[in-house]
Formats: structure tokens, C-alpha cells, sequence
């Protein structure tokens, strides 16, 4: 089946099964390695992507749903690696083993786009759906907070 | 952004990243004569490590420990970059192959900075600024301890004249190496990032996606392979039928795995494998496969039933392992006997990155890319399993997406090597999370007896402690009852301040395939000691605080004899370098409970629990303060983490580990256990093998290390063990429901 | 005591209790359905001469799709849909949003696709989201849903034709007999619960009494 989708900026057409997952069309067919898989049904969100803008799970989103879409990942999420949360997360020291971290990010970002400034409650409940094995979460709050100006208390 | 090229990987990609053999100053230490390295090998210290400079001033430094979160990375090349004087900046670490010239690679057990040599370490870089400041000094016609080196420059101290490395590098590469006898290390003062925050050499990898883990290394004609494993350890096909597998568009070839003979190992799981051009098509032809599986001896194994033979084996007498009085007759003696009984399920490792390993066969060789914590281990295991030598296999060591100890077993890779083989072509296996899930090499499951006799003052006079787990050995041979060396983690280096001492180790039988999970068996025999010595206090009418501080006793270093031990394993070191130190751990008891405010700790609607232990050589003190929760009874509102590891290189990367491992810690006690019926893994995902979201962390986490220069203990495991009974102490005093069994929210159903 | 005890208890007690004799009566006449099963609106038609006993107890026979676990999940009380059977609270934790399609981040369509998958186990249909709060079934007696399903304010504007209709052909209604991966699906079929709503719509619209659960 043939399938249209922009991603990161860049037309695609790709011949693969309708129903393949995202997640697998971007690490093995366009060998964009970023996005992780870390569950295949959508309860860790190490594969968060961005479909049109809004978070999906790649790992059970079939790539038929973005046709005629854009899709964004970790890899273009900017052109120069410096978006705020980026920024944010270097500064902060945010990764442990880094796994997750792009999952987290693209999560985050969708977050920021619709809330500039979330409050506490809203950074726990938008992240939710990402998992951290390594327990970085404090770190991911605060990252958050300063990728959206919110001065440490 | 444009789109990457996709990464292919070639030998002389490597080389190029390695900077090695294009000029420049290449260092691997000095070679101790063989006697003294087979020495230094037994003890641990590794006399290989490898630093180069390249002649525009690069140096490269050669990381052979594993980075799996723990920041290794920027934690041992910042000690070789200090000693030489480089900026920091201009430092690269190059991720060692694993190769036995690089000394212990095994990163494990807490032992990177401890082990992995922290004074060659520095006398690596000290060598390579011996070299330079010599080369420098000929130049300039001056002594050269009028020079030393700082910010990538030899400096000459009463001229101000500078030189930068790359300068250099071309004459100090001409220069004879230096004894290591003749090498002076800084005073510990100079060296700029010990003990301080150093940046995470790693993290602008990772926030951009360009950090290469197990499964994103990308070889001409890879395939993809996933397996079908027996759901029960032990068991094996009976028959399959690969036909619709076989039809499943993208599938190219299905394999029957050898089968498994005891004692396990890492020896690969059996079952059926699906080799397919792509993940996708992998998975869907796994499904499709039909297999009639015989489960085998472990059929009948089920957790509940195990628990009550774990309970039957630690009520009766063990095996002794550390007496001191007549613990039995003061118990018999006794005014008053607590005794209580505690209960650890399996716990999984589950880290985010599945096991995966990518494997090429070509011209008689065998190269690897893994994410694994022992690459020499994995080496000789794929050689082993391919009838290679040695010298024919490459491992590669990518970033470990976490691993905590599942990584160090290399039968993941193992199976890659003989599924490349078998495809002909190069082969990325990967585990889903499922696989993980229900296969694994699970922390031992555990039960535990603890009594103590208390005069008729309510003083501790007697103190028996019976541990009954199928230990780590039943992996490895045919044991089914802890040893010594095994209830050394926790058991026998408890200060106690109790006249009569008994422990004991009981007997239980392995089912599963039993491996080590961050902290091992420190997180039961804390969880029982920890809850205890609460349970103790309450008793008593006491302060837990008073009643662990009394309990330990008066600040001492405790030797075989005081302990009422033949022998203490000790993680390996020395019992006069690492002693078992009470003052230390009453140290981290006093500071946490500063910390967290313990004179106020029961309020409304919230109180605090404490724990203590020592795992590791180093010592660890947690507090938490419970509250109640609508989803799960109960929940952890804030929690505090005192770690005393005496010298710390990166101060930073100590306190990210220390709060993940509250968060570890959190997962171990609300929601964590595997359980078995009819042999097989009851959980599959996420879902039912639940860790910690971000709303089960307390915003509030406070994390501190003691600063010290006493020799360094362990970091990476020993903020894990306080944590659990902490809670359960914690939410005793805020409910009155003692939780004597993990899960904590299982209690609270 | 939860909740569900206490319905269960109220259940009980009524149960035990002279009931009113309308109820009582049809209620022996109707043969007896399988759990997994609806009984068609023919078998009404004969169990219940008069018109409004009926309508009261075709919505009875509706109401056990409705409260079943596949449909009542999506239609919470609170911030969280349910999952399962026992039920317990989504995991991972999903708030409604301002618009019960979700929030920022974990959007329902998030990880809900337009079907189910059978590998992941993720339930899905087209567009998958949260009954709004008016049309929260979770706790609600039958009588209370009737009441809510006819209020125009409370069932999205619509007429009961309307409301047939979305019973009787709406894609995410229907998913609830077609739930995969080893879920239990609602009795019946979604035809044969179109059929009931219709006939109690043409039977006059009856709700049945407040005590009435089954």
C-alpha cells in the first residue's frame, strides 16, 4: 500500500503495510532510530510522536492514519537541538539512561504548545503516559517549568 | 530539520570515532609485569585504562564501563581529565569494545568508581600530563616541576608561558612513558570536578535522538528476529507449525531453537524464532505461529503456594551463618518475643529499552552491538554459543536504555549469534516488553522470619533472623540454599548492638531463573530488617529513631568477631579499608531524620517512617511521609534519601541516582512483584507489572550525599534498600495497618 | 462499604421485599434470557399486553447494555473513564478533558484508533472519547438513565428517533459487542439492542420505576 505522509518537513511516499504501526515505520523503513519502543500497547510512551501536532503513541498507531499528515519526531522537533525543553533538559541534567527522554520531550512539547505556562497538576497529568524507569521525574517536572519560564519556587 | 542519512556502521567509523592510530598520543597505562596484573585483576583495580590526544588537542578518553543511567560516563573519564588539567570541554569519551586489555568491565555490583581502579584512573591522566608537561619543559629549557597543566594547557608557573596539549602531543608522544612509580598524582584539592557537579557528557545526545541504543544500530540487509519463548522455565516445544508464519508478507525464515538444559545460565530460552525483513512483520509472524509447548518440571509452580514453603523453610532452623551468644536461649529466656514474618515477591527489572542485540557474521567473524554490562562475559558467551574463539567476536557496547542487572546476563545476545547464523545475514533480535515481562532473570522471591527477645527493661538481648530464598547460585548449579556470601548482603553486616545474634539461611528451591536486580537481595533483607527494628519500636512504646540508634549501638568499626562472622565477602573489598561502620550508619540515621523533621512526624493526615542500611560499602538513611490516597490507599507525599558512599566523583549525577533510586524504591514497594501460575509469569506488560508514573513521585524529594574522602563505597544500588520498609513504616504510622508483604497497594485493595 | 455494595445491598433488600405488583407480575412472564443474550421486543410484545408495563420493561432489557461494564466505562461519573470488569480506574491515569475527548498529551485518540488491535490489546473505534458528564451512566439506577437519555439538554439535543438511530448504528456505540482481546461483550448484538430501543421508543417512551433494576 502505498502511503503519503510528511515527516519532520520532508515528503514521503512509502510502500508498507497499511496497518503498520508508526513506530515501526520510522525505525525500520526512514531509519529514524529516536523514537523508542519500550511496550507496543501504548502504556509507557517511549514511542510519543506527533500527529499534526497532537501526541500519539506510534508503537499503536497505524501508519495508514497519517496519511496526508505530518508527522513529527524527536529528530524534528528543531532544527539545531535547542528547542527550550531541549535546552531545558540539558541544563537540568534531566537524563539518566535517556531512554524515555524523547518520549517525554515530544509530550512535553505538545503540552507547552497548548499551555505555555501549565501549572504542577498539569505537567503530572499531561505526562502521565511516560514512563521513566530510572526515576528522572523530578527532573522532568523542573525541566518543564523552565522551558515555560516558571521561576524555581 | 533535514532528514538523517541512516547510520551505517563500519569498522572504520569506529576507528575514526576512536581517534586511535592517526597520530597523536595514545595512551593505555603502563602494564604492570604479569604477576602484579593477574593480582591486580583479582583485586579489581584495572590497569588499562585508555586515554589519547590528538594533535588539535581532542583528548579522547576511553569509558570500558557500561552507561546505563548511572552516568559512568561522566563520572570516570572526569577523574583522568582532571588529573591531566583538560577542559572539559574538549574532552571525548569513546565507549570501550569489550576486550580483556581494558581490565573488569562487569558494571555491576556499584562498582565502577570503587573498583575500576580510582587511582589508576587518575594516574592515566597523570602520565599522559607527566608526558606533556616534559615535552613542554624541553621546549622551554626549564625543570619540570616548574610546570603543571590547567584548562587543556601546560603552564609554566613562574613565566606564564603556556602550551597548549595539541602542541605538544607530537614531542610527548616521542618521549619515554614515565614509571608509574614516578608519576605524581595531584593533591585531591586540584582536581577540579571531584566530589563537584559535572555536566551529563551524554544528555545532548539523548534530547535530540542521536544517542545510539541496542536496537538502532543499522546494518546493510539487516533482518529482524523475535522468538517465541517456552512460557514456562524449562519447558519446550512439543510441535509448531510455521505455515501461517511463514505467509506472513515480510517473514523469511522460522527457527526452532535449541533447547535449554539446566543449570540455565545465559544460555539461550528455546522456543521458535521468526526472522523478517522488518519489526512489524516479525511481530505478526510470532503470532502466527502455532507451537504446542511442554511445560516440564516447573509446571506446578505457583507463588502462592511457594509462599507458604518459603514460610515453612524460614521457621524452621537454617543454616547458621552468623552466631554470637546463644541467641536461642536468650529468645527462650525472654521477658517478651517480637517476632514477625516478612514477604518479598519476585521482582522484574523491567527497564524502558527491552533486551535487543544486533549480530553480523562475515569472513569467519563475529561483531556484536548490546547494550550490555558485561561485554567480555557476552563475548565469550557468543563465541561459545558459535564454536568462535574468542579473538573472532566483536561486542560493541551501545547506551543501555536502563538495565539494573538484566543486562549482565548475556543470553539475549546469545540468542542474536545463533539466529544471525542461521539467517545468513545480519540479525537485530529484539524482546518485546512482553518477553521481558515474562522472562526474566526475576530478583528471588523471599520470606523471612525475625525474632528478638527483649528483657524484662525492654532491651533487645536476643536477635534471630531467618532468610529463606532461592538464591542467585540455582542459575548457575544445582543450590537451593543461600550461602554465606549471600546473606552478606544485609544480614551478617548489620550492626548490632545485641549480645545474642543468630542468622540463619533456609532453604528454597528455584523455579525461574533467578539474577540480580538493582541492590539484589539488600532490598528484602532491608525491607524485613527495616519494618523490624519499626516493629521493635512499637513494642516498646518508642521512637523508632532512638530504637534504631540503640539497636545499632555506639559509633564502631565492628570486625568478624563483633559481627559473629567467620568470614564477610564484603562486595569484594577489604574489611579494614570498608569496615562495617555503625557510626557512619548512625550518621545517615541522624541526618535524614534532621532532614525530614523527625520530632514533628506525625501529624495530621501524614507520618514519616525511617530505615537505614548498609549495602555496597556504603550507607544509606530514607525517610518518606505517607498520606492516604483515593486510587491506592495510600501514597508516599514526600521522601528524603541520605547516602553516605564516602568519596564521590560526579555530585550531580549521586543525586539524580539517588532520587531515582527513591523512585525505584517507591515502585519496589507499591506495586511491584511477579507472580507464577502453573509455572508461567502471571503479568505481561505495563499493565499489570506496574512501576511508578510521575504521579507516584512526591514533588517534594530531597536527596543528599555525606562529603567525604574516606575510599568510595558503592552509588548506584544502595539509595534502593532503605526505601521500601521506609514506606511500610511510614504508612503504619498512618494507618495502624502493618504491611508485612509487598505490594503495599495490594494491601490496600 | 463501596458504592457498588451498597446498590447491591439496596438491590437485595428490595428484592426481599413485597415489590409493586405491576413490576412483579410480567417480570415471571418473560422467559428467561442468557446472560450473554437480549430477548427480542416480540418476546416483549407478548409477555406485556399493556403498553406503558412494556415500554418500562424493554428499557429494563436496554439497560443491561447500558450498565454493562463496555458501555458504562465510557460513560463515568467523574474525570476518569473505568476498564475492565471488576471495573477499576483507567490505567494509565486519562483525565476527561474540557472537551471529553481527553487532554493535552493524552488525548483519547492518543493511543485509540479507529479499531481494535489485537497485538497491542488497545481497544478502539471511531472517535473514541468520554460520554459527557450529563450522560453519566456509572452509579445511575435505570430509571435515572431513561430520564437522562429523553432530556434533550441531557442526551446531546436529540430526538428519540435520533437516539435510535445512534443506538442502533453509531460505530462506537457498537463497539461494545466487539470489544477484542478477550473482553466480555455486551449482551446480545447491536442490532437486536437497536430493535429494543426502537420498540420502547414506539412503545411510548416509558421509564421505568425508580426502584426497578432489572
Amino acid at each position: 500500500m502505498t502511503i503519503k505522509l510528511r515527516v519532520n518537513g520532508v515528503e514521503r511516499v512509502l510502500d508498507v503495510d497499511a496497518e503498520m504501526p508508526l513506530l515501526w515505520v520510522l525505525r525500520d523503513v526512514l531509519d529514524l532510530t529516536g523514537t523508542k519502543y519500550g511496550c507496543g500497547q501504548a502504556l509507557c510512551g517511549a514511542c510519543t510522536v506527533h500527529l499534526d501536532g497532537q501526541v500519539v503513541r506510534s508503537c499503536v498507531t497505524p501508519v495508514r492514519r497519517a496519511e496526508g499528515r505530518a508527522v513529527t519526531t524527536i529528530e524534528g522537533l528543531s532544527a539545531d537541538g535547542k528547542h527550550p525543553l531541549q535546552r531545558a533538559w540539558s541544563d537540568l541534567g534531566v537524563p539518566q539512561c535517556g531512554y524515555c527522554q524523547a518520549g517525554q520531550i515530544m509530550t512535553a512539547a505538545a503540552l507547552l504548545a497548548a499551555k505555555p505556562r501549565p501549572s504542577d497538576d498539569e505537567i503530572d497529568h499531561s505526562l502521565a503516559g511516560n514512563l521513566c524507569r530510572c526515576g528522572t521525574y523530578p527532573r522532568i517536572r523542573a525541566a518543564v517549568r523552565k522551558a515555560a519560564g516558571i521561576a524555581d519556587e | 530539520m533535514s532528514e538523517r542519512a541512516p547510520i551505517r556502521i563500519t569498522r572504520r567509523a569506529f576507528l575514526v570515532g576512536l581517534n586511535v592510530g592517526l597520530g597523536g598520543l595514545a595512551l593505555g597505562l603502563y602494564r604492570l609485569p604479569p604477576a602484579q596484573a593477574a593480582d591486580a585483576a583479582a583485586t579489581g583495580i584495572d590497569p588499562n585504562a585508555f586515554v589519547h590526544i590528538a594533535s588539535d588537542g581532542t583528548v579522547t578518553i576511553l569509558c570500558a564501563r557500561s552507561e546505563m543511567g548511572q552516568g559512568v560516563r561522566s563520572s570516570l573519564p572526569v577523574l583522568v581529565a582532571d588529573e591531566l588539567g583538560a577542559d572539559l570541554a574538549r574532552v571525548k569519551v569513546a565507549q570501550a569494545d569489550g576486550d580483556k586489555q581494558y581490565g573488569n568491565q562487569n558494571t555491576d555490583g556499584s562498582s565502577s568508581v570503587r573498583l575500576q581502579a580510582f587511582d589508576d584512573l587518575r594516574r592515566t591522566g597523570a602520565t599522559a600530563r607527566a608526558m606533556l608537561v616534559a615535552a613542554a619543559a624541553k621546549r622551554w629549557k626549564v625543570k619540570p616541576d616548574s610546570c603543571t597543566t590547567r584548562d587543556h594547557f601546560v603552564v609554566h608557573v613562574p613565566s606564564k608561558r603556556q602550551l597548549g596539549f595539541g602542541e605538544l602531543v607530537a614531542d610527548a608522544a616521542r618521549l619515554p612513558v614515565p614509571k608509574p612509580d614516578d608519576v605524581v598524582l595531584r593533591p585531591r584539592q586540584e582536581l577540579r570536578h571531584l566530589g563537584k557537579d559535572s555536566p551529563h557528557l551524554d544528555a545532548p545526545l539523548m534530547v535530540t535522538g542521536t544517542a545510539i541504543y541496542g536496537a538502532d544500530v543499522r546494518l546493510p540487509g539487516m533482518l529482524v528476529a523475535v522468538i517465541a519463548r517456552p512460557p514456562v522455565v524449562g519447558g519446550k516445544v512439543v510441535r509448531h507449525d510455521a505455515r501461517a508464519a511463514l505467509a506472513v508478507p515480510g517473514v523469511k525464515k522460522v527457527v526452532l531453537m535449541p533447547a535449554p538444559r539446566p543449570p540455565w545460565a545465559y544460555q539461550p530460552w528455546g522456543g521458535v524464532a521468526v526472522i523478517a525483513a522488518n519489526t512489524w512483520a516479525a511481530l505478526r509472524g510470532r503470532a502466527a505461529l502455532d507451537i504446542t509447548w511442554e511445560a516440564g518440571e516447573n509446571a506446578g509452580y505457583d507463588s502462592q503456594a511457594f509462599r507458604a514453603e518459603l514460610s515453612a523453610s524460614a521457621s524452621k532452623p537454617g543454616q547458621t551463618v552468623r552466631n554470637l551468644g546463644d541467641a536461642e536461649a536468650a529468645l527462650a529466656r525472654a521477658a517478651r518475643v517480637v517476632e514477625a514474618e516478612y514477604h518479598v515477591p519476585h521482582l522484574a527489572h523491567l527497564p524502558m529499552e527491552p533486551p535487543t542485540a544486533t549480530v553480523r557474521l562475515a569472513d569467519g567473524r563475529c561483531e556484536i552491538w548490546a547494550p550490555t554490562q558485561d561485554p567480555q562475559d557476552a563475548r565469550s558467551t557468543a563465541a561459545e554459543t558459535l564454536g568462535l574463539k574468542e579473538d573472532q567476536v566483536t561486542i560493541h557496547v551501545t547506551f543501555l536504555g536502563g538495565a539494573f542487572g538484566r543486562k549482565s546476563k548475556g543470553d539475549f545476545i546469545a540468542e542474536a549469534a545463533l539466529l544471525a547464523r542461521e539467517a545468513g545475514a545480519p540479525v537485530r533480535l529484539q524482546w518485546t516488553r512482553e518477553d521481558d515481562v515474562h522472562h526474566g532473570y526475576y530478583n528471588a522471591v523471599s520470606t523471612q522470619r525475625l525474632s528478638a527477645g527483649l528483657d524484662d527493661k525492654g532491651k533487645v538481648m536476643a536477635w534471630r533472623h531467618r532468610t529463606a530464598f532461592p538464591p542467585i547460585g540455582s542459575t548457575f548449579s544445582d543450590v537451593s540454599q543461600p550461602n554465606a556470601g549471600d546473606l552478606q548482603q544485609g544480614v551478617l553486616d548489620l550492626a548490632l548492638d545485641v549480645p545474642n545474634v543468630r542468622a540463619e539461611a533456609c532453604a528454597a528451591k528455584s523455579h525461574v531463573r533467578v539474577g540480580w536486580y538493582r541492590s539484589v537481595y539488600n532490598i528484602f533483607h532491608a525491607f524485613a530488617i527495616g519494618s523490624f527494628v519499626d516493629e521493635i519500636a512499637q513494642a516498646r512504646a518508642q521512637d523508632a529513631r532512638d530504637t534504631w540508634l540503640e539497636l545499632i549501638g555506639p559509633p564502631r568499626k565492628l570486625g568478624l568477631a563483633d559481627l559473629g562472622v567467620e568470614k564477610l565477602r564484603n562486595y569484594g573489598a577489604p574489611l579494614d579499608q570498608h569496615p562495617v561502620d555503625a557510626g557512619r550508619l548512625r550518621h545517615v540515621i541522624e541526618r535524614v531524620t534532621e532532614l525530614a523533621r523527625w520530632s514533628q512526624r506525625k501529624q495530621d493526615g501524614r507520618a514519616l517512617g525511617l530505615a537505614a542500611h548498609r549495602s555496597f560499602l556504603s550507607y544509606a538513611g530514607c525517610v518518606v511521609a505517607a498520606v492516604r490516597d483515593p486510587v491506592h490507599g495510600v501514597r508516599v507525599d514526600e521522601a528524603w534519601l541520605v547516602l553516605d558512599a564516602g568519596t564521590i566523583v560526579n555530585a550531580d549525577r549521586v543525586r539524580a541516582n539517588l532520587e531515582g533510586a527513591l523512585t525505584m524504591g517507591i515502585s519496589n514497594a507499591m506495586f511491584g512483584g511477579i507472580t507464577m501460575k502453573a509455572g508461567a509469569t502471571e503479568q505481561s506488560n505495563f499493565r499489570d507489572a506496574r512501576i511508578a508514573r510521575i504521579g507516584d513521585v512526591p514533588r517534594k524529594l530531597h536527596v543528599e550525599f555525606v562529603v567525604s574522602d574516606t575510599p568510595a563505597g558503592g552509588v548506584g544500588e544502595p539509595g534502593v534498600p532503605p526505601v521500601a520498609p521506609a514506606i511500610a513504616n511510614a504508612v503504619f504510622a498512618l494507618t495502624g495497618k502493618r504491611v508485612r508483604e509487598l505490594p503495599i497497594a495490594r494491601a490496600f485493595e | 462499604m463501596t458504592r457498588v455494595g451498597i446498590r447491591a445491598l439496596v438491590v437485595l433488600l428490595l428484592l426481599s421485599c413485597a415489590a409493586p405488583r405491576g413490576a412483579d407480575e410480567p417480570r415471571a412472564a418473560l422467559p428467561a434470557s442468557a446472560p450473554g443474550e437480549l430477548r427480542a421486543p416480540t418476546v416483549f410484545a407478548v409477555a406485556f399486553p399493556d403498553r406503558a408495563e412494556r415500554s418500562r420493561a424493554l428499557f429494563l432489557e436496554a439497560a443491561r447494555v447500558f450498565l454493562h461494564p463496555r458501555c458504562k466505562n465510557c460513560h463515568p461519573d467523574g474525570d476518569s473513564p473505568f476498564q475492565g470488569d471488576a471495573p477499576r480506574l483507567h490505567d494509565p491515569p486519562v483525565l476527561r478533558g474540557p472537551e471529553d475527548k481527553g487532554i493535552v498529551g493524552m488525548e483519547c485518540a492518543s493511543c485509540h484508533q479507529d479499531r481494535n488491535l489485537e497485538l497491542a490489546r488497545v481497544p478502539g473505534a471511531p472517535t473514541w472519547h468520554l460520554a459527557p458528564r450529563g450522560m453519566a451512566w456509572v452509579g445511575k439506577t435505570p430509571h435515572e438513565i431513561c430520564e437522562q437519555i429523553k432530556d434533550p439538554k441531557r442526551n446531546g439535543g436529540r430526538t428519540l428517533a435520533k437516539i435510535v438511530e445512534h443506538n442502533a448504528h453509531d460505530a462506537l456505540v457498537g463497539w461494545g459487542w466487539a470489544p477484542g482481546a478477550g473482553r466480555a461483550p455486551a449482551p446480545g448484538s447491536q442490532a437486536v439492542f437497536g430493535s429494543i430501543v426502537q420498540a420502547w421508543v414506539d412503545s411510548g417512551a416509558e421509564c421505568p420505576p425508580e426502584e426497578a433494576r432489572r
